[in-house]
């Protein structure tokens, strides 16, 4: 059991990453639209994560510095500063848009309008931050959130004919009726959600927090190679629910209700059960992690105190952040603004900073001062390198074709 | 910024630095290790004497004012005016750490004061003493 709840850490980001509420409506918006046309993106985006995220956490355990630490250190204060305004505006769209989604999650259960749980939600965020240990708060979130394994189970109960799944996902084709420009967008809004900033952000404090040491890095591995794959597999689960259910029968996703309709045939009320607790702990575990985050990375930039390692007195400016970001995000949400839409945005956003967070990562763990003899090996320096040219790509067609596609309408 | 900084604290360990490389942007810790800011920019003095030969470095500057300066550019004046608004004095210059308090320069710059003897941590004070601190619970540890 205790090596179980060791990989906590590596999961609890993998939903926030994966399964957080912009991407739960997006997998099954792709999944009802493009079928298992755009799964790959998935699949590349998967080990992409599990590459950097390993970096970060073998950085983290190996020298005790988080990645915006090291951001700052390796490409100066101007360009660290960019990427902490770039960064921080995404993080801040995603908490705001999180801390509605659980409020979408009650609202499911309760049929009470999420804007009357909104301040409630946000309140028990911050309640968890200001008095929860951070392993505790991490095994709670992150193993109530596998209850989203349900989609999977879900998407086994309707019965695919696995040979047709598996000639569309190795055989990708743009389906008539969409243009090239939507495949393309919906792919680097997919890959951009699987490789979110602040996943390593808050993986890397996390193990910063946790106090991880050289002796780690076993579990470091095994949090990455366990936790993203599983947010993979949640998310193409519920790509493959609304490919079979929704597609044949031409019926487009725009709420939570829909990405839940089709495991719910599947398995009924006990599903419907499960997948709502899912929800309500992806979600909160989502906004946990951005939350966190924003406080995690603007201390760093700075270098003041952070951390739920110490007391709240003595990290005065990091609690501040957090609490200032919960107060401006729930404010954001209870304008009544899409939810939803806004983590779309945000999530071509993030795919434009992406970069400027992978690059240091690179150059860190391959600096001998640093990492004491844990440097990369061959085979992470060459995924790396591969990684970070398509992240680049990404990143630069990310603007250009949400324009274009005037975001994937 | 390529002026070498000829000697690592009171020790006087000679060791030969790229202060831009080894210095600039690095995470300060105080006596008990605990997280002081980052070495935002760099005091030089001309030497003494006859002033001539490479300048000396003389202080640690950290905080948003000394990073404002090296910012330069709309953003750099923003938080220069961010802070000297929030600062008690009428004309704040950058909050200064003597060279002389730093013990160690590795990946991290420790010094050998506590970090609530130096001027930078004002900011940290206020915002203890005005907000965190009067929230029930800000002294007790996560448990």
């Amino acid at each position: 059991m205790k090596r179980f709840v060791a990989v906590t850490l590596g999961i609890l980001t993998a939903i926030g990453g994966f399964v957080d509420i912009g991407d739960l409506v997006a997998n099954a918006e792709v999944g009802a639209r493009f079928g298992f046309d755009l799964a790959w993106v998935v699949g590349v985006g998967v080990i992409g994560i599990c590459v950097f995220a390993e970096m970060a956490g073998r950085v983290a355990a190996v020298s005790t510095r988080p990645v915006f630490d090291l951001v700052r250190e390796r490409l100066g204060a101007r360009a660290a500063l960019a990427n902490l305004l770039a960064s921080s505006f995404v993080n801040f769209l995603t908490l705001a848009a999180e801390v509605a989604g659980i409020a979408l999650a009650l609202e499911l259960a309760s049929s009470v309008s999420y804007l009357l749980w909104i301040p409630f939600t946000s309140l028990a965020v911050w309640l968890v931050i200001w008095r929860v240990r951070f392993e505790t708060m991490e095994r709670i979130f992150g193993l109530a959130g596998l209850s989203l394994v349900a989609f999977a189970v879900g998407f086994w109960r309707l019965g695919p004919d696995w040979g047709s799944v598996f000639h569309s996902v190795s055989h990708p084709v743009v389906p008539s009726g969409e243009g090239h420009a939507t495949y393309l967008f919906y792919a680097v809004s997919l890959f951009g959600a699987a490789m979110t900033p602040y996943e390593v952000f808050f993986f890397s404090s996390g193990a910063v927090e946790e106090r991880w040491t050289t002796d780690d890095l076993n579990v470091n591995r095994a949090n990455v190679l366990i936790g993203f794959p599983l947010g993979g597999i949640l998310s193409l689960s519920i790509m493959g629910t609304t490919a079979l259910v929704l597609l044949p029968r031409g019926i487009t996703v725009d709420n939570l209700a829909q990405v839940a309709l089709p495991t719910v045939l599947a398995l009924g009320k006990l599903g419907l059960a499960f997948l709502l607790i899912g929800f309500f702990a992806a979600t909160f575990g989502a906004a946990l992690e951005t939350a966190l985050s924003s406080g995690y990375i603007i201390s760093q930039f700075f270098g003041w105190q952070w951390g739920k390692m110490v007391r709240p007195v003595d990290a005065p400016r990091f609690h501040a952040v957090v609490l200032v970001s919960l107060v401006l995000g729930a404010m954001l949400v209870l304008t009544s603004v899409d939810p939803i839409k806004v983590t779309e945005y945000s999530l071509v956003l993030s795919a434009l900073a992406l970069p400027l967070t992978y690059f240091p990562i690179l150059v860190i763990a391959n600096d001998p001062d640093y990492m004491h003899g844990r440097t990369n090996g061959r085979v992470a320096n060459a995924l790396g390198s591969i990684f970070l040219i398509i992240v680049l790509v990404a990143s630069a067609a990310a603007i250009p074709l949400m324009i274009v596609t005037k975001a994937g309408q | 910024m390529s002026e070498h900084v000829g000697r690592a604290g009171r020790a006087g360990r000679l060791r030969r630095l790229d202060a831009g490389l080894s210095l600039l942007d690095r995470q300060i810790l105080d006596r008990d290790g605990r997280l002081s800011g980052k070495v935002d920019d760099l005091e030089l003095t001309p030497p003494e004497g006859d002033g001539s030969g490479p300048p000396v470095v003389t202080a640690i500057l950290s905080g948003p004012g000394a990073l404002a300066r090296r910012l330069r550019g709309s953003v750099g004046a923003w938080l220069e005016s961010v802070h000297s608004r929030l600062h008690p004095s009428a004309e704040p210059g950058p909050a200064r750490i003597p060279f002389g308090v730093v013990k160690e320069i590795a990946a991290t710059v420790g010094l050998s004061v506590r970090k609530d003897d130096l001027e930078l941590s004002r900011f940290e004070d206020w915002t203890r003493d005005h907000i965190i601190g009067r929230i029930p619970g800000a002294r007790h540890a996560p448990e």
